[in-house]
């Protein structure tokens, strides 16, 4: 006997069930199990383990311990809000627009992605120093002044610095959505006679915006959850940070629960967001069909070409361009302090890191392979969710989405404590091996990954599925054929966006890592922390180049359209 | 002869691997001579590494170390862990709650994490062979044995000689001639600041930070940090480190030290073996290779303090030429959050 066409359809849709079951397992394993370890921990007494709500009470009243929060709230929204008004236009400028130098460009927001923003902040650090950085002494050598005009020791500073590796966040979110949206509407405003800023502002950016916001948030959680930056510019400016904080918590005598107490409000800080985010797009449909592949023109930029570029390149210059020429400058002398003087010129540092190094070697070869890993595992995770959840086929679907972006705003130091105690025991004895990194670092950017896809799946409209179901294909094979298709781009995008971040990621790393597991960041860090300027600019120099042509290679070969979408 | 040593490795590396500790450790209050030395080796030749993890050295010379203990004793590789010592105790109290055994030798700077290690009986009681290559005030930093003498460092003034006259005294750091100029380390963030905030508030009262604070001086985190701020111009004197000061003077950079009048401040870094080590026997040699000539010979290349008599410092000073204090373990212990609570009300950080 034949079987009926809805029975058939059923055992589809229970093989889709089970890939969920498998995903939402995982997301047990490495959400749930972790973070709730932390959340028992910061309901127990210090020596006794007896459950208290003494850490929360301590926590949250002693003002040494407030002001902190204030600081880092005040560092993620300011950081979190220039991001977005720069990544925005830009993402616009480079996908809708015949700017010139868009290749440049591209590869400018790439390189600010793969760089950690600690070295970002030591790189300022050399630039902008009151009195020893070199724009200050250029400033006072030219000018004549006593003393220069920035201070990158500041709040100011810390945000400014944070912003510029957080613009590609966003600007690569804001890209992918321009980039997927079709082009119906905008000609049907310009057949109207609307003129291109008017369809840009009224069409356009309405369309982009559940990507303006899931930037926005990502800043955010990312300048909340920040270690590197902050210790290095705002200890000097007086101010302690969230982050910063939790740091002091693991002096000696130690304070585990107390951290895990002070971190446990980020989860709700993160829960109060995506709720806003809900309310904010939930009241709008911007849900489009894909119709990919439709041509666009590019807005004209006209005698403003040039100009437009000037302002353009600004971010990228700072974020990359100034860094790099002080950290070059800094891998090139004997010794750093001296300058820039004939005979402090070596190729010492470059010789050491390349060939008496072996760590260095080792590093990157970890950190690559692990971050693939990583991202994929995240990827396939973030994939099942998010659609399953977008399209309603399960039950409870917000709470899978404060599950998928949970661990994004838990800062890496207090994670790896939850990673350490879940995957320290059997029957998961992950300590020790790459997989507890791979799993932390599949973890903390889990919600990249999600909540790329999350925004991808919003711009897609559920018709064409709808329609493909109707014709009596089952969910799966709708899901192959229709909507992963159009989803390419923003899994691409959304792989990336995990892989990149992984190959950086320290905070977890420091306390997860074994003499045989050593990945890239751990390494700078090291040589940072000891004051080892010269090693530390070479190391990053060399790490970052090959970096960069790996992920250069992997943006060639695999996601060409992510950055370059609908450009051409 | 034959026989004694395959009984000894009998007992040294069955048994021990069996029971977790070595014989040896039974011997610790009797004459270790240097034939047991040898046969440790022999015994750490069959484990084939130690792991080290320390914080009392930069990742360069930690890997001169390395060199210099795998030229002594080839057959045994070194996998070290460099972090500052908050984070490789915490690692380290992680392993312990979770029962795992990875670690032979831990290094680090805070005294303090000895004191609760050994209360938590984690720690091996042995007698290093060559202890009594020591200067004989530091040959047993813990009466029973379970951990000693590590590392020596002093934290005096840093300056630079091109732009100014050191301070003679620590007092004179509140002098109006260094408004600006000062740049120091944080004491909740590291262990050697936090020895120098106890030293000067137990001598001179809180006051003395009251005064300096005047002089608004730039507050890091790490005791290096100083170095690099008077390396890079940001500031021109500090309370830091003798030995990164000395590397970077001997390097080529405008740094030079000064120990100041009043008593440079002496900070006395344990070693020790962990009573569960997966390498016992490896990590006991690597103990007493920090009692050796080349170890000392190594460390002051990189500007450490020498261990053993009759190696001279990098700068030819000994311990009996300085001037120096030393803040005791159970003081620290006290004192250090006691300070940090003070410090975070008199510089708001």
């Amino acid at each position: 006997m034949k079987p009926s066409a809805s029975e058939a359809q059923r055992t589809q849709f229970d093989a889709g069930a089970l890939v969920f079951v498998l995903a939402a397992a995982a997301l047990a394993l490495m959400v749930v199990l972790p973070l709730g370890w932390l959340f028992a921990t910061s309901l127990q007494q210090h020596d006794t383990g007896r459950f208290t709500l003494g850490n929360y009470r301590e926590a949250f009243t002693a003002s040494i311990y407030l002001s902190p929060i204030l600081n880092s709230l005040i560092l993620a929204l300011s950081v979190a809000t220039i991001a977005v008004a720069v990544g925005t236009p830009l993402a616009f400028l480079m996908t809708r627009t015949d700017l010139p130098g868009r290749a440049i460009l591209r590869v400018a927001v790439v390189a600010a992605f793969v760089t950690p923003s600690f070295l970002g902040a030591q790189a300022w650090m050399l630039l902008a120093a009151p009195n020893a950085g070199w724009l200050n002494k250029i400033w006072v050598a030219s000018t004549g002044a006593t003393h220069g005009p920035l201070n990158i020791y500041s709040l100011a500073g810390a945000v400014f610095v944070m912003s510029l590796y957080n613009i590609p966040y966003t600007f690569t979110f804001v890209s992918v959505a321009l980039g997927s949206m079709p082009s119906e509407m905008e000609d049907a405003a310009a057949i109207l006679g609307a003129h291109s800023l008017r369809r840009t502002l009224s069409i356009t950016l309405p369309l982009a915006l559940p990507a303006i916001v899931a930037g926005f948030i990502m800043s955010f959680l990312e300048a909340l959850a920040e270690f590197g930056a902050p210790a290095f510019l705002l200890i000097p400016a007086r101010a302690q940070v969230i982050t910063t904080q939790l740091y002091l918590f693991f002096q000696y005598p130690s304070r585990v629960e107390l951290a895990a107490a002070y971190a446990m409000p980020l989860l709700g800080v993160t829960a109060i967001l995506l709720l806003a985010q809900r309310r904010l797009l939930g009241r709008k449909r911007y849900t489009m069909i894909g119709s990919k592949g439709a041509r666009r023109n590019l807005i004209a930029l006209g005698r403003a070409r040039w100009p437009i570029f000037a302002l353009a390149i600004v971010p990228p210059m700072l974020s990359v361009g100034l860094p790099y020429l002080a950290l070059l400058g800094t891998s090139l002398s004997r010794s750093w302090g001296r300058g820039p003087v004939f005979g402090n010129l070596t190729f010492y540092w470059y010789h050491w890191a390349i060939f008496d190094n072996p760590e260095a070697k080792n590093a990157i070869l970890h950190s690559f392979s692990y971050s693939f890993v990583a991202a994929t595992i995240a990827l396939a995770i973030a994939t099942t969710v998010a659609f399953a959840v977008s399209r309603k086929l399960v039950p409870l679907g917000g709470l899978f989405a404060f599950v998928c972006m949970a661990p994004f705003v838990v800062p890496g130091i207090i994670l790896a404590i939850g990673f350490f105690s879940a995957y320290s025991h059997p029957p998961l004895l992950l300590y020790g091996t790459a997989w507890i990194l791979i799993v932390a670092f599949a973890t903390r950017f889990l919600p990249i990954a999600f909540s790329n896809l999350m925004t991808a799946l919003q711009t897609l409209s559920v018709d064409l599925e709808n329609a493909a179901q109707t014709l009596g294909a089952g969910r799966i094979r709708t899901l192959f054929s229709i909507t992963l298709p159009l989803l390419r781009t923003g899994m691409l995008s959304a792989w990336l966006l995990a892989f990149i971040p992984a190959l950086r990621e320290l905070s977890c790393a420091i306390f997860l890592f074994t003499p045989s597991t050593a990945v890239m960041s751990t390494v700078i860090f090291d040589f940072s922390d000891a004051g080892n300027f010269e090693a530390v600019a070479t190391l990053g120099i060399v790490i970052m180049a090959i970096t960069l042509v790996l992920v250069g290679a992997m943006y060639r070969f695999l996601g060409r359209s992510v950055m370059e979408a609908q450009s051409v | 002869m034959n026989s004694s040593r395959s009984r000894f490795i009998t007992l040294t590396g069955a048994a021990a691997a069996a029971a977790g500790i070595p014989r040896i450790a039974d011997a610790r209050k009797q004459a270790v001579t240097d034939a047991d030395v040898s046969k440790l080796y022999d015994a750490a030749k069959k484990e084939g590494k130690v792991v080290w993890w320390t914080a009392h050295f930069a990742q360069e010379a930690a890997e001169k170390i390395r060199e210099a203990f795998k030229a002594k004793y080839p057959g045994i590789e070194v996998e070290f862990i460099r972090q500052t010592a908050q984070v490789i105790y915490q690692r380290l109290s992680q392993d312990l709650k979770a029962g795992i055994h990875e670690l032979d030798v831990f290094a680090s700077t805070d005294e303090a994490h000895y004191v609760e290690l050994k209360k938590q009986n984690v720690l091996a009681e042995f007698q290093p062979a060559d202890i009594d290559k020591l200067p004989a005030q530091f040959r047993s930093l813990d009466p029973d044995g379970s951990y000693q003498l590590g590392s020596l460092a002093f934290i005096i003034v840093n300056y630079n000689p091109a732009k100014i006259k050191p301070a003679a005294r620590w007092t004179d750091l509140a002098d109006a001639r260094f408004k600006g100029q000062i740049t120091t380390g944080h004491p909740a963030f590291s262990g050697y600041v936090g020895n120098w905030v106890v030293a000067m508030n137990d001598k001179y009262g809180w006051d003395y930070f009251k005064n300096l604070a005047a002089n608004n001086p730039k507050i890091n985190r790490s005791i290096n940090d100083t170095v690099t701020d008077i390396l890079g111009g940001e500031r021109t004197i500090g309370a830091g480190p003798d030995n990164l000061s000395l590397f970077k003077k001997a390097t080529g950079n405008s740094i030079d030290i000064a120990y100041p009048q009043d008593g440079s401040v002496l900070i006395v870094a344990p070693i020790a073996v962990l009573k569960d080590a997966p390498h016992p026997n490896a990590g006991r040699l690597f103990e007493n290779f920090v009692y050796s000539r080349e170890y000392s010979e190594a460390i002051v290349k990189q500007g450490h303090f020498p261990l053993r008599i009759g190696v001279p410092s990098m700068n030819g000073m000994t311990l009996e030429r300085i001037k120096w204090m030393r803040v005791k373990a159970e003081r620290l212990a006290s004192g250090v959050p006691e300070v940090v609570a003070k410090w975070r009300e008199t510089f708001g950080v």
